[in-house]
């Protein structure tokens, strides 16, 4: 079954924090891991809140997230979207481990080498 | 990293993040482990805005790659707990053989906000509420007029809450964190009453109201009470911003003048006692405090707002009002006002065990009078 994911992610990197992500990365991923779509929107601000409504509204199934607040977590969790957050890498790392399913939250992935 | 300066940093009650030149982490303090909920060995050799998760690391860091880091300052971080919290981020650059050397020291300020919300809650216990159009348009001017210094005329029968209003202007005002005094302008020998408002230098110097408010707000209660002469100096004060204390020079102090009356203020000018010019300054910004009797509607969000108030505060569970009482509630026309519905509920809270307050636990002069018709809840 497909499964849509978003990515608040900084550069090639996966943003510390999702309050204050500016950029996100939306993918469909077919039941064997292949990307079907890959999809990268600019916000005009970052918004905790208008995260959670594009969440919602594009329908995803799963949130990958740096640090986020307890009240967004628990606010996506009732609305039933999985929430990978704590985790911290590159956004290439991160899509591997999800397209072979082994993404846990906290998750500390490699970097690609960017610069810090 | 040196073992023992490691044993330093994990002695301080602050939060240390040790920085390479690239911004990774070398280590965290004990402090800072504490904080953040990362072990240092977790988060060794990770980007700090990645562990730290600081507004400001992330939305402009302080560290740069050469020269002095900036300035630090309030700002936030987000724990791997899912917890906001306030923090002081002050960085720190230091240059050693092996070559620079960052450091993040991170002053948590949660007690600090606990405390403040603790006196805003305070604060908000002792503002205006109101549900009633006449209360909401009044409440929307309170941020209008506060962002001004011209001085305030507030009318309103006693018990309206014009210390209250003067007060919430004040709190919204940029001079919140300055003075406010209340003085109340009631008969008193005219020369005591100019050394309580301006000061004087003999035989000791003595600080006036004025001089106690220097930088806030001075609210002026009854002020048709205050002697044709003081009224003039008040004048003097509005138009030329000094006063003189008594046997001294003039004076410049910055103080925002808020005054009020029971009566309407138009009708104290024109029967001389509230002097034209200064009606005129001061009725700029002019509120009027309607009395409880013409906006009903208050009666019973009051009643309730203020069972609730005293049943907290008193520890009692108090559920309401039986239908008699609060028939005989709304039957009241509460000539002083809000001050003296809160006064009833206090009463009433105080003398009801439990359950819902019933006729008997009304103070006995609601008791004695006639019951009217016309009014329900």
């Amino acid at each position: 079954m497909e499964r849509r994911i978003l990515i608040t992610i900084d550069h090639d990197e996966i943003a510390p924090r999702f309050d204050l992500a500016m950029e996100v990365l939306i993918l469909r991923l077919a039941e064997g891991g292949e990307i079907v779509a890959r999809k990268s929107l600019l916000l005009a601000h970052p918004s905790a809140d208008e995260l959670c409504n594009l969440i919602l509204e594009r329908d995803m199934d799963a949130v990958v997230c740096g640090g986020i607040e307890e009240e967004y977590y628990h606010y996506l969790r009732w609305k039933r979207v999985e929430v990978f957050d704590g985790v911290i890498g590159s956004v290439a790392a991160v899509i591997d481990r999800l397209r072979t399913g082994t993404l846990n939250p906290g998750d500390i992935v490699e970097f690609s080498g960017a610069q810090a | 990293m040196n073992v023992s300066l490691l044993d330093i940093l994990d002695a301080l009650p602050v939060g240390c993040v040790v920085l390479d030149p690239h911004r990774r982490v070398r280590t965290l303090n004990a402090a800072m482990e504490s904080l953040l909920g990362y072990a240092r060995d977790e988060v060794a050799g990770l980007p700090c805005r990645h562990v730290l998760r600081s507004r400001r690391c992330i939305q402009n860091c302080p560290h740069t790659s050469d020269g002095a880091p900036s300035p630090g300052g309030r700002t936030d971080c987000l724990s791997r707990h899912r917890r906001i919290i306030p923090i002081n981020l002050t960085p720190v650059r230091l240059t050693t053989d092996q070559g620079a050397v960052y450091l993040d020291i991170v002053e948590d300020l949660s007690p600090i906000h606990s405390l403040e919300a603790r006196l805003n809650q305070t604060a908000t216990e002792d503002s205006l509420v109101g549900r009633s159009p006449a209360m909401e348009r009044i409440l929307r001017l309170v941020p209008m007029v506060a962002g001004h210094s011209a001085p305030i005329l507030i009318a309103g029968e006693t018990g309206t809450g014009k210390g209250r209003l003067a007060h919430a202007i004040h709190k919204a005002s940029a001079r919140a964190r300055q003075p406010f005094i209340r003085f109340s302008c009631g008969p008193m020998a005219e020369e005591i009453l100019e050394a309580e408002l301006f000061g004087k230098t003999a035989p000791a110097p003595q600080p006036g109201r004025f001089q106690q408010a220097q930088g806030g707000t001075l609210y002026l209660a009854e002020i048709e009470s205050l002697p044709p002469s003081i009224q003039a100096r008040l004048l003097r004060f509005l138009d030329e911003g000094t006063i003189q204390p008594q046997g001294g020079h003039p004076m410049r102090v910055d103080v925002r003048l808020m005054a009020s009356t029971m009566t309407d203020p138009a009708t104290l000018a024109a029967a001389g006692r509230l002097c034209e010019n200064l009606f005129h300054r001061l009725a700029a910004l002019r509120l009027d405090l309607p009395p409880l009797r013409e906006r009903p509607e208050d009666v019973a969000f009051l009643l309730h707002y203020f069972r609730e108030h005293f049943a907290q505060r008193l520890k009692k569970n108090i559920s309401g009002f039986t239908p008699k009482a609060l028939s005989m509630l709304h039957a009241h026309p509460f000539p002083g006002n809000v001050r003296e519905l809160k006064n009833i509920m206090e009463f009433a809270v105080l003398v009801c065990p439990e359950g819902d307050v019933r006729p008997e636990h009304l103070p006995g002069y609601l008791l004695r009078q006639p019951q009217r018709r016309g009014r329900k809840e």
